[in-house]
């Protein structure tokens, strides 16, 4: 359980408040780099920690995310023109650039220097690998870009999805960590899933349903073991590393694409969950690709031409309780991605954590838990720039791997756990 | 076929409405009764200095015993005296009877007998057993090595709070 106080520290991101200000430390994923695929492409709408922001790509191709609202009679820019490097607001013309610099105010002398004055928020918008990243903070403290793995590797290998999830960010982000789940609700994707079937880590998985965790510090925020028996004397480990704020990835299955998530808050009861896909080492295949367009995997199926999935809470999730009944879903709701969602999503919009009745296997959420609040704390009372910050650290791999039981997975895995170019991930 | 909603579409789906944030209030409020009749052992000396600071606040049933000054009345792990924070002695066998949650607190190797049958006799008694590991790049191998096969989760961890945090979360 959690306090309300402490829950609701961690759950308000919006300008002004403790988490608010943690996430505006970090580059975060504000859209995907498909949402502008070309210069002068109509801008879009993005709501991100409770700010609401237009983003644009000028005809120079240069990327903007300034305030969505013209500072002449607060008219939403979603309906601007996105013309000769600059977005006009097509009520009365004010123009800006990809800074939100304002450039023209027609209403003006010709050669006022009126619009020097006016200059909306924004914030930088720059594209490392399928995605649009954006900081939020003090420009004085921007850090290096990321680093992510999948971010980094050439396009080929990687494939990133995103789909909006009604709840908070918290709530979504706590499933990422949170690998006693797996067994049930998943049970059904390990056999039949394209991108999950058939590894041998599948049959410790199944063969084994009380896994055993071992949670420790990162750099950059945490590591969850879960441990499962394997052969006589050794142990099957699916290592998932966290990166604060919000960054998580799945233990690797095979030769499997190796995937993960970024979960951004957009107000406190929404939330963006991306979901990548990437092989380090190699191509992926059309197949795998197709697989993960066609919302398998931690991918959606989601409504054409938009980031809603096409099961969502209107539709009850497409729930089919025969399927439920038959054991070929868990819950009844296909697809691992809406399996998660729908049941955080069911919980509310910001889920009351002063009624939860916590286990020990919970200790990766107890412990990220305190280790956000005291981040958050530490920046509010002493400036301390959190973990997670430095794109050092976000250059660690999730790995599955059989040990000895005697070794520890920390020692055994530190290599494992490091991004190294060019190398395969440690899978089974 | 499953799935389809034939209803017209100006009522929401089930699922719609019951996670509208208004519909919150209407949660049942029943108090929540402490879950865990908790015991919690320190291994060794920073340990048991440890369990002092986290057993001074308010706990619902949690027990605090330390294995300073512990030592083995017979060949059973039963038969392990320890002692509570009062420095009054304990028999191992009879602080385990009744709990359902042992949360064992190591900060280096000194105590991993003591670890080890701790860990058998809870997994023997069906006792989840959890353990917090403190310390830095961890002086407390063998600690870990002998917790591992029974722990349901071991924490490694540099901040002391994690006791309490941990044991909150559990409201023991
Ligand atoms: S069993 Fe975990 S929420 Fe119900
Ligand atoms: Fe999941």
């Amino acid at each position: 359980m959690l306090r309300k106080d402490i829950n609701e520290l961690l759950t308000q991101t919006g300008p002004g408040t403790p988490m608010g200000d943690l996430f505006r430390q970090y580059w975060i994923p504000a859209l995907l780099a498909e949402e502008l695929p070309e210069n002068d492409a109509p801008p879009v709408r993005v709501k991100l920690l409770s700010e609401r922001m237009i983003a644009f790509r000028d005809s120079e191709g240069r990327y903007g995310l300034v305030d969505e609202f013209c500072a002449h009679r607060g008219a939403s820019l979603w309906f601007g023109r996105n013309e000769s490097a600059g977005l006009r607001c097509p009520y009365h013309g004010w123009k800006y650039d990809y800074t939100g610099q304002c450039i023209e105010v027609p209403s003006e002398a010709d050669n006022s220097s009126f619009c020097q004055n006016v200059k909306l928020t924004s914030y930088p918008l720059v594209k490392v690998g399928d995605l649009l990243w954006t900081y939020m903070g003090d420009p004085a403290k921007q850090p290096g870009l990321p680093e992510f793995e999948f971010a980094q590797v050439p396009p080929e290998q990687t494939y990133t999805s995103k789909r909006w999830q009604q709840c908070n960010w918290l709530q979504a982000f706590e499933g990422g960590i949170d690998s006693s789940h797996v067994t049930f609700l998943h049970s059904g994707g390990l056999k039949t899933d394209p991108l999950f079937k058939g590894a041998k880590g599948n049959e410790y998985n199944m063969k084994d349903t009380k896994p055993f965790f071992e949670v420790a510090d990162s750099e950059g925020g945490l590591f969850v073991g879960a441990r499962r028996n394997a052969e006589e004397g050794s142990y099957y480990w699916r290592i998932t590393p966290w990166v604060m704020p919000a960054f998580t990835m799945v233990p690797p299955r095979g030769d499997h694409p190796v995937h993960g998530h970024f979960w951004v808050p957009i107000d406190d009861e929404n939330c963006w969950t991306y979901s990548f896909d990437y092989h380090p080492v190699r191509a992926l295949t059309d197949t795998e690709r197709q697989a993960m367009i066609d919302g398998h995997g931690v991918h959606s199926r989601n409504i054409p031409g938009t980031y809603r999935p096409a099961a969502n809470m209107d539709n009850d999730y497409l729930i089919d309780r025969e399927a439920q009944k038959r054991g070929e879903t868990y819950s009844g709701v296909a697809g691992i991605a809406m399996q998660d969602a729908s049941l955080q999503e069911s919980m509310g919009p910001i889920v009351d954590r002063s009624k939860e009745r916590l286990v020990p296997a919970d200790s990766g959420i107890i412990k990220a838990r305190q280790k956000l609040r005291k981040a958050a704390l530490a920046l509010r009372d002493e400036g301390v720039t959190p973990p997670g910050v430095d794109p050092a650290h976000h250059r660690v791999r999730s790995a599955a791997v059989v040990l000895p039981q005697a070794e520890s997975f920390l020692d055994s895995c530190r290599d494992a756990v490091t991004v190294m170019p060019g190398v395969p991930q440690s899978s089974v | 076929m499953p799935g389809t909603d034939t209803r017209p579409s100006a009522y929401p789906s089930e699922c719609a409405r019951a996670t509208a944030p208004g519909e919150s209030r209407f949660r049942i409020d029943a108090p929540i009764r402490p879950a865990r009749n908790a015991r919690v052992i320190a291994l060794d000396d920073r340990a048991t200095a440890i369990a002092r600071r986290v057993a001074d606040r308010p706990w619902a049933k949690a027990a605090f015993y330390t294995c300073q000054a512990a030592s083995d009345i017979g060949p059973l792990p039963e038969q392990i005296v320890l002692h509570r924070l009062d420095a009054t002695p304990a028999l191992l066998g009879e602080v385990l009877t009744g709990t359902d949650v042992v949360v064992v607190l190591a900060t280096e190797d000194t105590g991993a007998h003591y670890a080890a049958a701790v860990g058998r006799l809870c997994g023997a008694g069906g006792i989840t057993t959890a353990g917090v590991v403190l310390g830095e790049d961890f002086e407390a191998d063998d600690a870990v090595a002998a917790l591992r096969p029974y722990a349901r989760v071991l924490l490694l961890s540099a901040d002391e709070s994690d006791v309490t945090e941990l044991l909150t979360a559990l409201r023991v």
